[in-house]
């Protein structure tokens, strides 16, 4: 019994680059009606009635990403109105809705992505492809904070020094750079001390382990097999055509035969693969708690 | 395991296979097979380059010193990226690759990229960011002899890599916005991201400008008192 963001975080990556990837590449628009609203709902899902300021700028991007691309294409056959004799045509209206659709989606995912994949498993994904790399990140990680504190340290005592003066601004900028400089000597010499202490713990002479220990078990193993299946049935259906759709001269959109509806039906169950998990996980849950 | 003995040889090999022959050999796939395809053969491209270059570098042996003064030069480049209207991350990156070489520069630009974004957002266009600092440094590597002597050629380098981040970040817009390439889209998104563009050629000269000597000879002392 375990939440989403609790499974291995290759397999949440898999799944994750799956979702996205239809959305980014595909363009259908029954797809990314799919994608749109289950990036909303994930979100929503997740984060309850939070976050109202991020939803109003989707809101407004919205808009201006639909907006924008019937102004500046007048193909399509169906003319609404004409604005300095340029046609405004209800097919560009509705291309720019659907490519509007497919940012919005992909950023409302990429945002869950973001509060889901801390920056230590994102680590660990990179340390299956290069653990020198993952070292490196997670050092100048480690840095930020800390070179924040010395800062505040080293302007601190440049003041009790009387060497900043913060009511000028030359001398403001003066001062700034001078704490920034000393912070970069610090910070390169103490790294040497850091890389020299590495070597003699022996850093490099064997395999290296994680703080945080990621088992990858059956349940991770069934989550990316039935992600990828998913993603493979999708997949066919696009590259056989039954997910086909213009919009110019004439909006047509089709989802031919089974294989289309298979395609369309399997992109809704993937995308809404973490929802069922979470609801499952609850309801197990709510169950247990009423059995004691 | 197939060795290439002459080092210059191998060298060249890591960085023309994933920057100039897969970019190649993928764009002429594009022209041939589908012009609906763009976004997804250039973010392939994108991330084919990036992993190659990572696992160029993963095979490597590399000191550890080096490992860790390459990413204490991200995390101040991370740092920088808060300072709002002026972004000293492609200064530094430069700096960076003209003392320790276009790989360290290329490392520290991508890292950077990926590493507050998640600050700032992930999204699909990381990859590209990674790639056009990563590219910046890089580059910046390859010309250090010359960018090392004289002030003006590293303000211009500067200035130019300020424009072409802002100009591939573009293509990236219009890639996603549009099926295919539209020339009209892409002009009127360089036409609104010239304020953008503007404080990254300043930023970058500006940066350069103040941090290029003093950050030079801090490099240099480190490089020649312990033998980076």
């Amino acid at each position: 019994m375990r939440r989403f963001e609790e499974f291995d975080p290759v397999a949440v990556t898999v799944w994750f680059f799956s979702v996205t990837g239809v959305a980014m590449f595909c363009g259908h628009p029954l797809l990314m009606a799919i994608s749109l609203a289950g990036a909303v709902l994930f979100f929503v899902v997740r984060n309850g009635t939070k976050h109202g300021r991020s939803h109003l700028f989707f809101v407004l991007l919205f808009a201006v990403l639909a907006l924008a691309n019937p102004l500046i294409s007048h193909n399509g056959a169906t003319v609404l109105f004409v604005v300095n004799d340029r046609p405004v045509t209800l097919e560009a209206l509705l291309y720019g809705v659907n490519s509007a659709a497919v940012i919005v989606g992909v950023l409302y995912w990429f945002r869950s992505l973001t509060q889901i994949m801390t920056s230590e498993k994102v680590l660990c994904v990179a340390g299956t492809v290069s653990p020198k790399l993952a070292l490196v990140m997670s050092m100048a990680l480690r840095s930020v904070p800390m070179f924040a504190r010395r800062a505040k340290q080293v302007s601190d005592s440049q003041k009790a020094m009387g060497l900043y003066s913060e009511d000028n601004i030359i001398d403001d900028i003066r001062g700034r750079m001078r704490v920034f400089s000393i912070i970069s000597t610090w910070a390169l010499e103490n790294g040497i001390v850091t890389a020299d202490s590495m070597a003699a713990r022996g850093y490099g002479t064997g395999r290296r382990s994680q703080l945080r220990r990621f088992r990858f078990t059956a349940a991770d193993a069934v989550l990316m097999l039935v992600t990828l299946a998913l993603l493979a049935v999708t997949a066919a259906a696009i590259a056989a055509d039954s997910l086909a759709f213009t919009f110019y001269p004439r909006i047509d959109i089709n989802v031919n035969g089974t294989l289309g509806i298979c395609g369309a039906a399997a992109y809704g169950v993937l995308v809404l693969l973490p929802i069922f998990i979470e609801t499952e996980v609850s309801l197990r849950w709510r169950y247990l708690q009423s059995k004691i | 395991m197939f060795v290439i003995r002459n080092r210059e040889l191998r060298n060249t090999i890591r960085v023309a296979v994933p920057f100039v022959l897969v970019p190649a050999a993928t764009f002429a796939g594009a022209v041939v097979f589908d012009r609906k395809r763009h976004i997804i053969i250039s973010l392939a491209i994108a991330v084919m380059a990036l992993l190659l270059f990572a696992a160029g570098f993963e095979r490597k042996t590399t000191g550890s010193r080096r490992l860790v003064i390459v990413s204490v030069m991200t995390a101040l480049c991370f740092a920088g990226r808060f300072i709002p209207f002026l972004k000293p991350i492609a200064a530094l990156t430069i700096i960076t690759a003209l003392y320790l070489g276009g790989e360290a520069g290329f490392l520290v630009g991508a890292m950077t990229a990926v590493l507050s974004n998640f600050y700032f957002g992930q999204g699909p266009w990381t990859a590209f960011q990674m790639l056009a600092w990563g590219m910046t440094g890089l580059v910046a590597g390859i010309f250090a002899e010359p960018l090392k002597r004289k002030k003006w050629a590293l303000l211009l380098y500067g200035a130019l890599a300020g424009v072409g981040y802002s100009f591939i970040m573009d293509i990236w817009t219009v890639l996603w916005y549009a099926e295919g390439f539209s020339f009209k889209l892409y002009l009127g998104a360089l036409f609104t991201a010239i304020p953008y563009t503007l404080s990254y050629a300043a930023s970058n000269v500006l940066f350069l400008h103040f941090l290029a000597e003093p950050f030079g000879s801090k490099l240099g002392r480190i490089k020649t008192k312990y033998g980076v």
